[in-house]
């Protein structure tokens, strides 16, 4: 048992666990790619997936705070006043990516044909709602911060 | 083995003072239920299809092992909401554990880039189950979004693999759970569950991160610009307003007045037949003549056909009147008000004394879901109805006119529209 914990990192429970977990995994996944006529296309929305999180998604929006974050608090230890108007782009930018990223074929009307022949309804009202939105979630973060603006810059 | 310590592989890359074990437990904590709620919902939706009956499986034909369905017990008629409130809740959790999914990717990814990358084989296997979690997270949730937004750029079919996709990320996150219970366990005992949200930002210390594990807690954290309170409540009012906006397409009321930014918080059609529909009859390329006056229901038994009925004569039968919610798989509902005949009724008029099933056929010439199979509780329904008007006006050409099926708790894609045959086994 030793040496299996040795040779292995972990008791055999945990092996037993993994491969039970791989089994059930591989039997979904080779449903997946028998019910398809296009299994290859299977893999590379699952592998796609993870490149278009970590490797986009992630580092674009890191970057864009990062940047935001520099311009923002610029040099020295930030001031409260500084750090709360961060926030109140952060909180606004946030959202609105967010709504994008899950509406996005909504706000860039893909699939629009397929959307005309099921619903009977058109996508184009979407962009405009989304631009709507956006406004409205940086007009009140924009409010709120000038309302806690003078509270802030009394604060040390 | 290590990697040469540069760009996210360095540890102090990773500077953000929010990040650790207590963090990725509180947002795991929250994201599981609405994950359970999710795949629950999912299977059950799958059940609902009663994939055993006729054509009615979407994929892999009728028999055994072609996914989760409770052989021998029928997906219940009552009560009639059934199927709006588990496909609703099916979308409405899948959309609202969105943000939370994001932030728990965000508050563990400088595990992605730990290093060295392997400390044992078990750790190895470990790391490789999270390609299975993460990829099969990402696959189920966008294939679902995309494809309630009726956009198809899959180039696969989207039901097989998106059930499918599910039992992929379910193995991986049931391993998941099993083997970080524990660091859970312990980043709770170590801060407590919630105090650390109490911490405003003068006091917002840094995770210690656990001893003896690695954690994505920060080894040289930057000051903190935004409190744990902040961050989390801003995750939770996204995944709360995500969830509201959603759930207007399904409860409707005043609520649909807040479904701007969802595919289907419109209504469609005119007066009393404006409301969504899942199908145009412009899409389904039926001749115009097959619904003007020439119209005949045709009445059969698997062997022998039994006689056909006009509009007119079905209007001049016993008419029910009920008022029934319509849910669709994309997780929209609607109740409206349906009149028409009972199909056990139509059942007599063929002459068949204890129908077990009733196989609807639309005259849509192509499409997969064109014909349905409905068990016998289902078709004894005093309330499945051939419907021929609904809130008092004929049925709209989209709506299915001349004839739709409608049975209470029926997933909406089995409401069959365009009726032309009845086939009573």
């Amino acid at each position: 048992m030793r040496i299996f914990r040795e040779k292995y990192g972990a008791g055999p429970v945990h092996l037993a666990a993994i491969l039970a977990s791989f089994a059930v995994a591989a039997y979904g996944l080779s449903r997946a790619l028998d019910l398809a006529s296009n299994p290859d296309r299977i893999l590379l929305w699952l592998g796609g997936s993870i490149v278009a999180h970590d490797l986009v998604l992630f580092p674009v929006y890191a970057v864009i705070g990062v940047i935001a974050a520099s311009v923002m608090l610029g040099r020295g230890r930030p001031s409260r006043l500084r750090i709360a108007a961060l926030n109140h782009l952060r909180f606004p930018a946030l959202a609105s990516g967010l709504l994008l990223l899950i509406w996005y074929p909504l706000v860039a009307a893909q699939g629009e044909r397929s959307f005309m022949r099921v619903s009977g309804l058109s996508k184009d009202v979407y962009l405009e709602r989304w631009l709507i939105i956006t406004a409205v979630l940086f007009a009140v973060s924009a409010l709120l911060f000038a309302v806690r603006a003078p509270w802030l810059a009394r604060e040390r | 083995m290590r990697l040469p310590a540069v760009g996210p592989f360095r540890a102090d890359f990773w500077r953000s003072p929010l990040r650790g074990p207590w963090l990725a437990s509180v947002l795991s904590s929250a994201l599981l239920p609405l994950v359970a709620i999710c795949a629950v919902t999912g299977f059950v939706s799958h059940w609902a299809y009663e994939p055993r009956l006729g054509g009615n499986a979407v994929f892999g034909g009728p028999g055994p092992g072609n996914g989760f369905d409770l052989y021998g017990l029928d997906w219940p008629t009552s009560p009639a909401w059934l199927y709006a409130a588990t496909q609703g809740a099916h979308v409405i959790s899948g959309i609202a554990a969105i943000p939370i999914l994001l932030a728990k990717l965000w508050a563990v990814i400088p595990k992605l880039f730990e290093n060295p990358p392997f400390l044992s084989v078990a750790h190895a296997l470990e790391r490789l189950s999270l390609v299975l979690l993460v990829g099969g997270s990402l696959f189920v949730f966008a294939t679902g979004v995309i494809n309630i937004q009726a956009w198809y750029p899959f180039g696969f079919s989207f039901v097989p693999a998106h059930y499918y996709g599910a039992i992929v990320m379910l193995a991986a996150l049931v391993l998941h759970v099993g083997l970080k219970l524990p660091i859970m366990g312990a980043a709770f005992r170590q801060l407590g569950v919630t105090r650390p949200l109490r911490e405003d930002l003068r006091h917002a210390e840094p995770e210690p991160g656990l001893p003896g594990v690695v954690t994505s807690a920060p080894p040289s954290p930057a000051p903190p610009t935004l409190t744990r309170r902040g961050l989390l409540g801003a995750v939770g009012a996204a995944s709360a307003g995500l969830a509201v906006m959603t759930s207007g397409q399904v409860i409707g009321g005043p609520l649909a007045e807040l479904a701007v930014l969802t595919p289907r918080g419109r209504g469609r059609g005119d007066g009393r037949n404006d409301f969504p529909i899942n199908k145009t009859f412009a899409a389904v390329e039926i001749p115009r003549e097959k619904v003007g006056p020439d119209w005949r229901l045709l009445l059969h038994t698997p062997d022998e056909r039994r006689g056909e009925v006009t509009r007119e004569q079905l209007l001049g039968m016993e008419l029910v009147t009920a008022e029934l919610p319509i849910a669709c798989v994309e997780g929209w509902s609607t109740t409206q008000t349906w009149t028409g005949v009972r199909l056990a009724d139509l059942a007599r008029r063929a002459r068949v004394d204890h129908p077990t099933a009733v196989e609807v056929r639309s005259m849509q010439p192509r499409g997969s879901l064109r014909s349905v199979t409905l068990s016998q509780d289902q078709l004894e329904h005093p309330h499945a109805l051939l419907a021929l008007r609904v809130n008092g006006a004929d049925l709209s050409l989209d709506h299915g006119y001349p004839a739709r099926l409608i049975v209470p708790a029926l997933p909406g894609v089995h409401c069959t529209k365009w009726v032309g045959k009845l086939v009573f086994a």
